[in-house]
Order: C-alpha cells, then structure tokens, then sequence
C-alpha cells in the first residue's frame, strides 16, 4: 500500500494565528511535531480531507496548480490573515476524479483563481507539510455524503495513488466535541466546554491510539450523537477508508480546546 | 439629526445562478441566460429600490456563518474577487463596496446592548461572502448605495430553533434601533431562500432551463402557502408556521434573515409584493417587498 503515513488534525485557525495563547499553543507544538514526522515519511503527495471545505453537488477536487493567496477565517478575522501557498498534484487528482465517477460518486475539478480554500486545509499545509515541496491532493466534504461513502473516496483515491507509484501522507482534517463557547471567555482559560464531550474525546482517542478499529466503530454512533463531533467525525471515515480499514499503531501528539471545542493530533502508522 | 427609519423590507435570495444568467461585466462566466422569471422578478425589484432613495442597504447573509457572535463588516472599503465555493463554475466576481461603518457600529452597539454577543468585523483582507454578494448585486448593480454586511450567527442551528430565532429577533431591534439613532433610511435585504431542497448534481449545461423544476413537492407547496399569506398581509400566522415550514420545506429561512427583517419592521401585517418565484437547482426562492411608506408605516424622501 502507497500510504506512508496518516494524522487526524484539527483544522482551527487558532493554533496559527493565536499561538501564543498556552492552550492553543500546545497544540500548535503537537502540530509541528506531527509536520516533522510527515516530512520524515517522505511521502509525494498529501491527500487531504478537510471538513471545512464543503461541498453540496457532487464531491469536488483540488487540481489548480498553483494557489497562493491570504485567507481571512470568516469567525476569527481579528486575529489576521492566514497566508497559503498551496501546489496541487493534478496527475493524481484527475485521476481521483475519473476513479471516484467510476465508483458512482459524481466528481468535478476545481481549477480558479482565487478559489477559497478553507480554513482547515490551509492549517494542515501550514504545520505539516510547510516549506516542504510536496504537492496535495485536496477534496471536499459533500455535506450529503455519509462516513460510508466518505470512506469510499478516500479508498478510490489511495488506489490511484497506488497505479501512479505516490507515496501517500493521508491527512483528515476536523474537530472532536462540538460544542463550544458561544460568548467571549478568557481564552487564557479555555477548556472543553462540555465535560462529558472531553470524556467521549479521550475515550475515542484511546480507541484510535490502540489502534481498535472495531471498538471504534462501534463506539462511533454514540460519539457523534453525544459529543456532537465535527461533521459526525467524518475526516477519521476518511483517514480509515485511506488506510484499508485498519492500521498498526497510532499516537496521540496532543489534545486540547479550541474554544471550548475538543482538537486533536493523532500520528497514526499505516 | 433627524430621526432615522427602514422604509422598506425587501426578501432577497441569493443563488449565485442569478448573476451567471445575467452575465454582468464583473462576473468571470458567461451564461445563456437562465432563471429569467426570477431575474425579471429582480429587475421590478430594482425599480422600486431606486424609488425608495435610501442611504443604505443592510444585508444578513447566511453564507457568513459565525460561532462567536454576530458579527458586522467594519471597513470602509472592501473589494476583491468572491468566488462561490459552491459554484466556482458560476461565480467570479469582482466587487468593490462601501460600508456605512457608523451605522454598522452602532448595530453592533445596540445589540451588545440587547445581551447579544457581537463584533466588527475590520480585517482589510476579509473576503465578502458571495451571498452578500449576489443579493447586492441582484438588488443594486450600481454599487452605489453603503452597505452594512451582517454575518448568520448559527444560533438557529447550535442552539433550539426558537431560542436561535429569539436571537435574530433582537438583533433585528437592535438594528433598528440603530437606524433610528444614526437618522439613516434604510432598506433591510433577508438573503432567504424558502424551500431550500435541492438538486445533488449540476445539470450538466447549468442553465438549460429545461432541468429546473422543484426539488420537492410539499416543499414547493409550503412556498405557495407561505408566499400567499405575505401577499394577504398574514405576518403572524406565517411566523406561527414558521417552525414546520423550517422543518418540513427545509427553509433556509432558519439562518434567521427573515426573522431579523421583520423584527427591525416591527412585524407588520401588511401585504408583501411579490415580484416574483423561481427556482434555482430545485430550491424555492421568492423576490418580496415590504413597502413601508406605502403602507404608512414610513415617510417618503
């Protein structure tokens, strides 16, 4: 199999443009380390699912070759601008996109300047793939796309990674608990909002770090249910359907609020 | 000063299908035209717009979604290229707007004041989100009127459905609030879609107006349900139906636009204008006007 490594990552700004901030900090340190580790895969390409890019007709792909620019988070513009420089592997997508129609979920490329590229993947590419000269491989979340079919895309995409001979760093890119505070808080204080969402956190990131994929699955429904994941958790779908269903080990780099929100890091060894 | 008012109300989707089919010079993608009906109900719009002469359009868009707050475009000048994520195919367009940032400020104010959690938004490089966008430019081409950009607080959808629209309603007091203060006349634009069902994959030709049709049939009959009771001027008994036209049309409604509108109008049970209905990758979206100098609720200029 062409995947060389994998991380679940959080995709909030607030790691980047707040780093200073003790809690948020740490997990821009976990990130970083988890960057390090990526590079040290040596991987060709990063495929990257990222909750935040959502898609509502058809599942959409990244193939602009090049896109550079400076996004402004739509919640958190006062803490500035987050700037990308972002290559795309427009072999592999394409090819993605010819699979996945192939597999029956309709496809479409994305190739236009000053397409805005979301929030989440800019903070992956920001941490874990930096200055590196590796291109992505980027798609979107369809919001009407269930873990099932999620897992499907990420699948037909290794799979063409595969035929092309890439080694593949698998990115998903999404939160933990959901909820989160709705007014200023000191942030110096932040947590995660709801104790017994930071219970379900823990217990799932037990689950992935002993790499029990089937106490994950079956503790999953009640997970998104309770604790109100990002997108029902739908970027570990991905990460799962990307590494053939199971993995050898994982680690947990980090693990903290995003206000009031759960963010984790997790290295996850194919 | 003299004392501000809202002199008209006006329900303002904005599928970006619209500017596509029109094919005005800001926008990268060239059509064959598409959603006539709907364009048409726009020009009409338009019309009475500019017989209204206002200081500025507020616009609340619920493709600006945030968690923290309600949020107000707070720079003087914002222009760029917005492209819909959505829609990339459709939407490129250059704009360039001015935003009536004393009246936004004192929005922001009064709501903080009403207990809502609220900020300026006075980031330089903010992108302006297409929905504002499309509205706009489907209401005033010109670009010549100030704006105040409101962002979708997700209260509707994070909290209880009443409890996130008991959010808008105050902010809609607020605002109005605001306009009073500040002496402007305004003109307040619910960037709504109504029954909000839609297609899962794009017509291969997107305007081949031949593959537009409802997505849904009971949500197509709660649009001609809720549609006549504003034509008969039933406000309150459409806002007693609110909560099943949400949940059974899939109303975009629920991000709270339309709530705020009437909120800030005082709820009047006057009859709306119809412009027009179309829909657009099978969602239901009307084009309404409540005039208030009409209906003696506002002085004329």
């Amino acid at each position: 199999m062409s995947v060389v490594s994998a991380f679940l990552v959080p995709g909030s700004p607030l790691p980047i443009v707040k780093r200073d901030n003790p809690p948020w900090g740490a997990l821009a340190v976990a990130m970083e380390v988890a960057g390090e580790r990526l590079r040290a895969s040596n991987p060709d390409t990063v495929l990257v699912y990222s909750t935040q890019w959502f898609a509502v007709l058809d599942e959409l792909w990244q193939t602009r070759a090049h896109s550079v620019g400076t996004h402004v988070d739509e919640n958190w513009h006062e803490f500035g601008d987050l700037p990308f420089d972002i290559r795309a592997d427009q072999e592999m997508a394409e090819a993605c996109i010819a699979a996945a129609i192939e597999a029956g979920v309709k496809s479409k490329a994305v190739d236009y300047d000053h397409f805005p590229i979301d929030t989440g993947t800019i903070v992956a590419k920001h941490f874990l793939v930096g200055d590196a000269d590796i291109p992505l491989v980027i798609c979107a979340n369809n919001l009407y796309h269930d873990g099932e079919t999620t897992e499907t895309i990420a699948r037909v995409a290794v799979e063409q990674g595969d035929k092309l001979g890439r080694r593949i760093a698998v990115v998903g890119v999404g939160g933990m608990s959901g909820s989160f505070f709705r007014h200023e808080i000191d942030i110096a204080d932040d947590h995660v909002a709801v104790p017994a969402e930071d219970a379900w956190n823990r217990k799932i990131l037990d689950l992935i770090a002993a790499a029990d994929v089937a106490g994950l699955r079956a503790a999953w429904p009640d997970f998104a249910r309770e604790a109100k994941p990002d997108m029902g958790f739908k970027q570990m779908a991905f990460l799962l359907g990307a590494l053939g269903g199971g993995y050898v080990s994982a680690q947990v780099l980090g693990y903290g609020p995003l206000y009031g929100t759960g963010g984790a890091v997790v290295h996850i060894t194919p | 000063m003299a004392q501000g008012q809202i002199v008209a109300g006006y329900l303002a989707p904005h599928p970006p299908h619209l500017v596509y089919g029109e094919n005005p010079p800001q926008n990268e993608p060239k059509s064959r035209g598409g959603w006539e009906q709907l364009r048409w109900a726009y020009e009409r719009a338009r019309a009475t717009l500019d017989e209204l002469k206002p200081d500025v359009l507020l616009v609340h868009s619920p493709h600006w979604i945030t968690q923290q707050g309600h949020h107000f475009l707070g720079v003087k000048e914002l222009s760029g290229k917005s492209v819909d994520p959505i829609f990339p195919n459709l939407f490129r367009y250059s704009f360039n707007l001015d935003v009536d940032v004393e009246l936004a400020e004192a929005c922001c104010e009064q709501a903080r004041e009403l207990g809502l959690t609220t900020k300026m938004m006075r980031n330089p490089n903010f992108r302006v989100d297409y929905g504002t966008i499309t509205t706009l430019h489907m209401m005033r081409p010109q670009w010549d009127i100030p704006v105040v950009g409101i962002s979708a607080n997700n209260s509707p959808y994070y909290l209880k459905l009443d409890e996130g629209l008991e959010e808008m309603d105050r902010l809609g007091k607020a605002t109005a609030e605001a306009i009073r203060k500040t002496g402007r006349r305004a003109v307040l634009l619910a960037s709504n879609t109504l029954c909000h069902w839609h297609f899962h994959e794009e017509p291969e030709i997107p305007e081949d107006m031949s593959m537009e049709h409802p997505q849904d049939y009971n949500g197509y009959l709660w649009d001609m349900k809720v549609i006549e009771l504003l034509r008969q001027g039933k406000t309150n008994e459409v806002f007693e139906l609110l909560p099943d036209f949400i949940q059974e049309a899939f109303a975009e409604i629920k991000s709270g636009a339309f709530t705020w509108m009437f909120s800030a109008m005082g709820y009047p049970n006057i009859p709306a204008e119809l412009h027009g209905y179309g829909t657009v990758i099978g969602t239901g979206n009307a084009v309404m006007e409540w005039n208030l100098i009409k209906a003696g609720l506002a002085q004329a200029a």
